[in-house]
């Protein structure tokens, strides 16, 4: 049946002769292990294609739905959870076979002549790549999308001259908002996609007509050749059924986290960027004032145009890395320190304090009781009553209960209404307030 | 990598058992995968909107207002979830009381073909003014197009006050379907 099938559309479509220039390319010196990568990182690029046009079924990128739509994917959804869970661990695991699949380009001289365009276009699909991370972290607009993006914006604004305006160019506006939102769903899901979609396509274009690099010694890689068919394909799609797995498994052991709404007023929340930011991230800690430019715009533009300069930089014919200690000795260098500051940062990240629980139910409670219709923190909430921005300098704990217990017998002629608290929750909400400092 | 043979030219493939094993691999993870992405995608796509919507109890106001034998209009907000968002709309219900007491609440849609009917107190009649369905108090049909009697809904009395499901019907059916 099968078979009469492909014979009948075979006779009209022509499949034989395209099947064999699909399938049969040579792979100069036979199939391997280590040329799995730009098939995994493929699969991944398309395994978040589907799930992420799954996600915008019920995803809405307006600052009052995002949340609460992220919320309903997660909690209401059948398999919510773990398509969400596939689109973000799989981000992760582009991230990772991207960067197996550049070191396995760069440790075999594959970029040289007369591949240097098809290193270029995957230079420029890395960046889409973290282009895509970046973007994709605010949709769900919570607390580490919103503070994550916050900074992450802010660092453009350290670009001598052009920085402010850039800033408002990327936030659609004067602050982080919808028009922030907006744009980068749409460059997200719509301009990202499709670009890269394009760069792929050229990207195994250029693979096609080039043809693969084959091993590092060119005697080996002249000896013989095999087809891409079956062995190869048969190894990368071992390769990509093991990713797919661990992503899987993290998918429904793990599921994409999803803090509270973004709140522009909670100046407490400490935002941390995904783990494949973070080695730059703990980088600009180090770089403080006039320094910090360094590692903001200097040191991010050395190193885009170094990688995308390579071809040009290591230019001598021979692949194999012994007689290319110096650019391996750069890109190990790189990596160690890549590594260092990754290393240190999850240190970091894993010993901060933690806030005390009893202030974050008093916070809790502060939304729960609407306690901002009449008070403002920080920029956000009613004027009715005072600003409790910094009334933990202003008041102590005994003050506190007593006038939470009774406001008009603390303060005659107020209209604040008494709210019957349990003790415990008396406490959780003192405690919040005496958080509220200046530091 | 002892993998040494001559030229793809001279001699593409493998043994014929190894080949057969390999394809079957490449095959057996492609329906993995595809199983493992399509199967929750479709449930993803198509369980929430085959899923009946859960009605909460509106609160329809106290019952030892409701005249004796006269129906009431009385208006309900409901909150209606549509997917992730919750809007609030109002509806009205006609709740009877008759002398011993019992209440009964219908829906204020004719079952005829949706049209909201009225009570005409000199008639003591409920009609219709779209096709002049006519019903007793007791949601009978004595006149006109309608296919079945008035539309019961549920209810509950809760500390005075009446609480009330509201439902829509298949409009022109002889059996009262729920929609």
């Amino acid at each position: 049946m099968a078979g009469h099938l492909y014979r009948w559309l075979d006779e009209r479509l022509k499949l034989e002769s395209l099947k064999i220039a699909l399938l049969e390319e040579p792979i100069p010196g036979g199939a391997s292990w280590i040329y799995v990568f730009g098939s995994v990182t493929l699969f991944f690029f398309l395994l978040q294609l589907i799930t992420g046009m799954f996600l915008a079924i019920y995803y809405s990128p307006t600052t009052d739905h995002a949340y609460e739509s992220i919320r309903f994917i997660m909690d209401d959804v059948p398999f919510g959870s773990y398509l969400r869970g596939l689109h973000h661990w799989g981000a992760s695991g582009m991230m990772v076979s991207i960067g197996l699949h550049m070191l396995q380009v760069f440790l075999y001289g594959a970029y040289k002549r007369p591949r240097e365009l098809m290193w270029v276009v995957g230079v420029i699909l890395f960046i889409l790549t973290l282009a895509f991370g970046f973007s994709g972290y605010l949709l769900p607009w919570d607390q580490r999308a919103y503070w994550a993006t916050q900074v992450g914006i802010n660092m453009v604004g350290t670009i001598p001259l052009i920085g402010d305006a850039l800033v408002r160019i990327i936030r659609g506006g004067q602050y982080l908002g919808q028009m922030t939102l907006s744009r980068f769903f749409a460059l997200h899901t719509l301009f990202l996609p499709w670009i890269t979609m394009v760069l792929i396509a050229l990207h195994l274009f250029i693979l096609r007509r080039v043809g693969p690099a084959g091993p590092w010694d060119e005697a080996q890689a002249s000896r013989f050749s095999e087809p891409f068919w079956p062995r190869q394909v048969y190894m990368d799609a071992v390769a990509i059924g093991n990713a797919f797995l661990i992503v899987a498994i993290l998918a429904i052991t793990m599921p994409a986290p999803l803090a509270d709404p973004a709140n522009p007023s909670d100046t407490s929340f400490t935002p941390i960027p995904e783990w494949y930011f973070l080695f730059y991230y703990q980088l600009l800690k180090y770089l403080e004032g006039p320094w910090e430019i360094v590692g903001t715009v200097v040191l991010p533009i050395l190193f885009f145009l170094a990688l995308l300069l390579l071809p040009w930089i290591d230019r001598r014919k021979e692949r194999h890395p012994a007689s290319r200690r110096a650019v391996l000795a750069a890109g190990a260098g790189f990596l160690t320190l890549v590594f260092t500051f990754l290393g240190l940062s999850l240190y970091e990240v894993a010993t901060m304090p933690r806030m005390d629980p009893s202030v974050l139910r008093g916070k809790a409670l502060y939304q729960e009781l609407d306690c901002a219709a009449c008070h403002r923190i920080h920029g956000q909430g009613g004027l009715v009553g005072p600003d409790l921005s910094y009334v933990g300098d202003k008041r102590d704990r005994d003050w506190l209960i007593r006038h939470f217990k009774d406001p008009q017998a603390v303060v005659p002629g107020s209209i604040m209404p008494a709210y019957n608290l349990s003790d415990e929750e008396l406490n959780d909400l003192t405690n919040y307030m005496l958080s509220l400092r200046k530091h | 990598m002892e993998h040494s043979k001559p030229s793809s030219a001279e001699s593409p493939d493998e043994s014929p058992p190894r080949r057969t094993f390999l394809v079957r691999v490449t095959a057996g993870i492609a329906a993995l995968i595809g199983v493992m992405v399509g199967v929750p995608v479709v449930g993803y796509t198509i369980l929430p909107a085959l899923r009946r919507r859960e009605l909460g109890w509106a609160d329809a106001g106290p019952v030892s207002t409701l005249p004796i034998g006269i129906p009431q209009e009385r208006e309900i907000v409901l909150t209606v979830a549509d997917g992730w968002k919750k809007t609030t709309t109002k509806k009205t219900v006609w709740v009877v009381k008759d002398e011993a007491g019992t209440v009964t609440v219908y829906s204020p849609i004719c079952p005829h073909l949706g049209c909201g009917y009225r009570w005409m107190e000199g008639e003591r009649r409920f009609v219709c003014p779209c096709h002049n369905s006519v019903f007793l108090l007791d949601g009978t049909v004595v006149a006109g197009p309608a296919p079945r009697p008035l539309d019961t809904l549920p209810f509950k009395l809760e500390r005075g006050r009446l609480f009330v499901q509201y439902k829509e019907f298949k409009a022109g059916a002889a059996k009262k379907i729920e929609l």
